[in-house]
């Protein structure tokens, strides 16, 4: 791995004159602005220097006159941004996809909401919006207010150049959603069949797509952290820390220890929770009802401990700008240690159980394999990446709350099939429930919030928190007023789930559940 | 021809039509039930006492709902298949000795085993031809599986249905369960193994439930069925779960012969017939829980590298130990 600086110094050799500024968004954060067209060439260098990195996002920023795209390059411990600007009249950029495949969804989101025409992708289709949305609206515009948002479309139809059955082809056309059993949200899979092989899919998302971002513009700091929350009820604490902490990255506002503790719990609890609500429900995609009915009891512990905590099962809405909202009660902690125990206990059963089942294990052995070079090409995180061993987790190389003071390991497998995305967050139920009692153990005293003003000085930020499904990577640009400029959110869902596409061709219809269960996927994430 | 009144109660109520219609939702009931508990669920609970005319209850239910036939599907085989199918099953139950006596005198001949057998396959290929009338993409690739395992298990249901006989020297199931002094089960065990395991198959259990797959492909053969095609579908489903464990029952536990403590020898059979029957009830719901779902490729592969020549080995196994022990 090459460390941050000697990427920039390679970045200013061979860019020079194309650079327009460098500055720093926030400590350890670059910003390298380079001419409309370098861009490529800087990110191109970027993934030269370091083989392990990746574009995490691309957000773009109206700016008035021209937008700013920003690509968010994640590398080391660190993130580097590259900017290019174009004209709001003529919005033409050249595609990257080419040098970096993962890059695909990226481009085709801001190509909706900003309407950047990416020159040289290869399905430049709408990702997002409605088929039947007007043209040449984009939503991400500052001059497209939510009044003027058109609230009734068009008839929804479906697309015409759907078929069912080709006869020349002998494909079937299987379409998995936007209703699907196997599917808990909505989003299409379009499935050409060949038999019983998949041999081409196709994504189309944006079913649930609540305009987030810029209902952020339009509400406070304040506010917005109760919408982030719901963008997913599985992470919302996720979530909450990852807009927080950026909010608090552009107001020099420290935590303070207890805050940054009490975080943690309840940012290991949530990934508890998801984890084991993914694995269960992975038992009932391969036909293990059983195992989704014992997983999901088991969870039920984790869910009082919520309570106990925050006073909510699901939506914690525990923290805020500034530590948390409320205390951890002296006498609930040997009752929430206790429950950890006995989870404990479960878990080694589970272990045991996936290790040894065997038709678990012709269900999800070789199932959907994605390689290390794959994973890294389309750059997915988290559980995915790990399983198809990246060695990447933004609580070590990035460390928020207090995971720079608590011992945890981070969990790879290297077989990069189904089983090894399960194993990989069975393993980590195991560290965060270590890392809850280690916290516990070590809880500081004092206050729990400081208290900060509402309006936020002129400024942006990044925040990377690691989500149960992955990196979770949030942008705050602040006007100096009580709401924001600009808030993106790239969740970690939308940074996975171009690899379904990868690993269902060419793998059978009834793998499709397994495979697809084992990325995780969160849809109301992805559309946002 | 007068009307027999007894020949009228025996095909209709008692141990005909409506005794087995009742006894299925039981069985439902019983499987449910078991499922509920290994799972750490309650399962039904709130209609009859402990649930027990949930089944029931969902029968009625489903037969209120509206009917809806697709367009592309206003064809006869929709229509007629799941109530000829039902009809099927049920009709296979008349040469099963349930009191320990025929259902109506002479339903019962030599070589019925095959018959009923037949009958079985047959029902089933009619549940093949619902799912592909149904001219959906699910119900297809449902129709397609159900045909494709069909294929798989029936040749080693045969074989293995084959030794029972053997052993009784009778193709009659009366006959062969009459016989069992000792249950075939305990003196051929890998047999009823065996059998067990492709009455899973049969029966669209996990590990082989994969014609309804619902993650996968829906419903499967049923998707497109609404209202009291679908009631009628799925009482076919449920006839059959009873009437593959029955046949397990004759062949391999001794049938509805039991012994005989004081009274009726009919009420004393019945009972005997109900128990054993709910034995392999439990066995099969406990095979369910404990699996996850095959894939077609890998169902065809336990099929038909692993469960045909296990049938086979096993049909030599008990000709050969046979002949040692009683020579011809």
């Amino acid at each position: 791995m090459a460390s941050a600086d000697k990427i920039l110094k390679a970045l200013s050799d061979s860019l020079g004159k194309r650079i327009i500024q460098t500055r720093t968004l926030q400590p350890g954060k670059s910003y390298i602005q380079v001419q409309t067209g370098a861009h490529k060439d800087a990110v191109r260098i970027v993934l030269q220097e370091d083989n392990e990195a990746g574009v995490s996002a691309i957000t773009g920023v109206d700016l008035g006159e021209t937008i700013e795209l920003m690509y968010h390059i994640r590398t080391c411990d660190t993130i580097i941004t590259i900017g290019a600007e174009v004209p709001k009249k003529d919005a033409k950029i050249e595609s990257i996809t080419d040098i970096f495949p993962g890059a695909n969804f990226h481009e085709r989101e801001v190509s909706d909401l900003f309407g950047v025409t990416f020159e040289g992708h290869p399905n430049p289709k709408r990702l997002i919006l409605p088929e039947d949305w007007p043209e040449n609206v984009f939503p991400l515009r500052k001059e497209v207010s939510v009044a003027n948002i058109p609230s009734k479309i068009g008839n929804f139809g479906v697309s015409k150049d759907e078929k069912h059955v080709s006869s020349e082809e002998r494909l079937v056309n299987i379409v998995l959603g936007p209703q699907h059993p196997a599917l808990i949200e909505p989003e299409k899979f379009s499935l050409r069949v060949d038999g019983e092989i998949v041999r081409e899919v196709e994504p189309r998302i944006g079913y649930v797509h609540r305009g987030i971002e810029k209902a952020a513009e339009s509400r406070t700091y304040l506010q917005d952290i109760y919408l982030v929350e719901r963008i997913c009820g599985i992470c919302n604490a996720c979530h909450a820390a990852c807009f927080c902490q950026t909010v608090e990255a552009i107001m020099g506002v420290s935590v303070p220890p207890r805050a940054r503790y009490l975080r943690t719990i309840i940012l290991e609890l949530n990934r508890i929770h998801s984890h084991m609500l993914l694995l269960g429900h992975a038992g009932l995609e391969i036909g293990y009802e059983t195992l989704f009915h014992y997983m999901w009891r088991d969870r039920e512990l984790i869910m009082d401990i919520m309570e106990a905590l925050t006073g909510n099962r699901v939506i914690a809405s525990f923290i805020t700008i500034g530590g948390v909202r409320r205390d951890l009660k002296e006498e609930d902690v040997p009752k929430i240690k206790a429950e950890l125990t006995k989870l404990k206990e479960r878990l080694s059963f589970y272990k045991n159980l996936f290790e040894s089942d065997s038709t678990l294990k012709i269900r999800t052995r070789n199932v959907g394999v994605l390689s290390k070079q794959d994973a890294l090409k389309l750059g997915v995180v988290g559980p995915v990446a790990r399983g198809s061993g990246v060695n990447m987790d933004v609580r070590r190389d990035e460390p928020y709350a207090a995971y720079n003071e608590i011992p945890f390991n981070v969990i790879t497998y290297d077989e990069g099939d189904s089983w090894a995305r399960l194993m990989v967050r069975l393993d980590e139920v195991g560290e965060s429930v270590n890392i809850i009692q280690y916290a516990l153990d070590h809880l500081p005293t004092g206050p729990y919030r400081v208290r900060v003003p509402r309006t936020v000085p002129t400024g942006e930020a990044i925040g990377r928190v690691e989500a149960p499904r992955g990196e979770l990577f949030y942008y705050v640009k602040s006007n100096g007023t009580a709401y924001p400029e600009r808030v993106k959110v790239r969740t970690p869902t939308f940074a996975n789930i171009l690899s379904f596409v990868h690993i269902a061709e060419g793998g059978n219809v009834a793998d499709v559940p397994a495979s697809f269960v084992s990325l995780d996927p969160c849809f109301s994430c992805t559309d946002r | 021809m007068s009307l027999d009144l007894n020949f009228v109660f025996r095909v209709l109520v008692f141990p005909g039509f409506a005794f087995i219609l009742l006894f299925t939702m039981f069985c439902d009931w019983v499987e449910r039930k078991i499922e509920a508990r290994m799972q750490n669920r309650m399962g039904p609970i709130y209609t009859g006492p402990v649930g027990v005319l949930q089944p029931l209850a969902d029968f009625i239910k489903l037969l209120t709902k509206e009917d809806i036939v697709p367009f592309n599907a206003k064809n006869f085989v929709f229509r007629f298949a799941p109530i000829v199918s039902f009809s099927i099953f049920v009709f296979s139950f008349a040469f099963l000795p349930i009191d320990g006596a025929s259902v109506v005198s002479g339903s019962n001949f030599e070589g019925d085993l095959i018959l009923v057998l037949t009958l079985v396959s047959i029902a089933n290929f009619l549940l093949f031809l619902s799912g592909w009338s149904s001219t959906n993409p699910y119900s297809a690739i449902g129709a397609t599986r159900v045909l494709t395992q069909l294929l798989g298990y029936d040749i080693p249901l045969f074989i293995l249905a084959l030794a029972p006989a053997f052993l009784a020297g009778s193709l009659n199931i009366a006959a062969i369960a009459n016989k069992q002094y000792v249950p075939f089960a305990f003196l051929i065990p890998w047999t009823f193994a065996l059998f067990i395991i492709n009455l899973q198959a049969e029966l669209e259990k996990d590990p082989f439930d994969v014609p309804h797959a619902e993650t996968e492909i829906v419903a499967g053969y049923e998707t497109e069925y609404t209202g009291r095609r679908l009631a009628f579908l799925k009482l076919a489903k449920d006839v059959q779960m009873v009437l593959g464990a029955a046949i397990a029952v004759e062949l391999f536990l001794g049938g509805p012969y039991g012994p005989i403590f004081y009274g009726l020898s009919a009420v004393w059979y019945t009972l005997w017939f109900v128990l054993k029957l709910l034995i392999v009830v439990v066995v099969t719901e406990y095979l369910t829980c404990i699996f996850a779902r095959l894939r077609i490729d890998q169902v065809l592969v336990v099929n038909w590298k692993l469960l045909l020549p296990l049938a086979l080995l096993s049909l030599a196994v008990t000709v050969g130990v046979g002949l040692w022990l009683n020579p011809l």
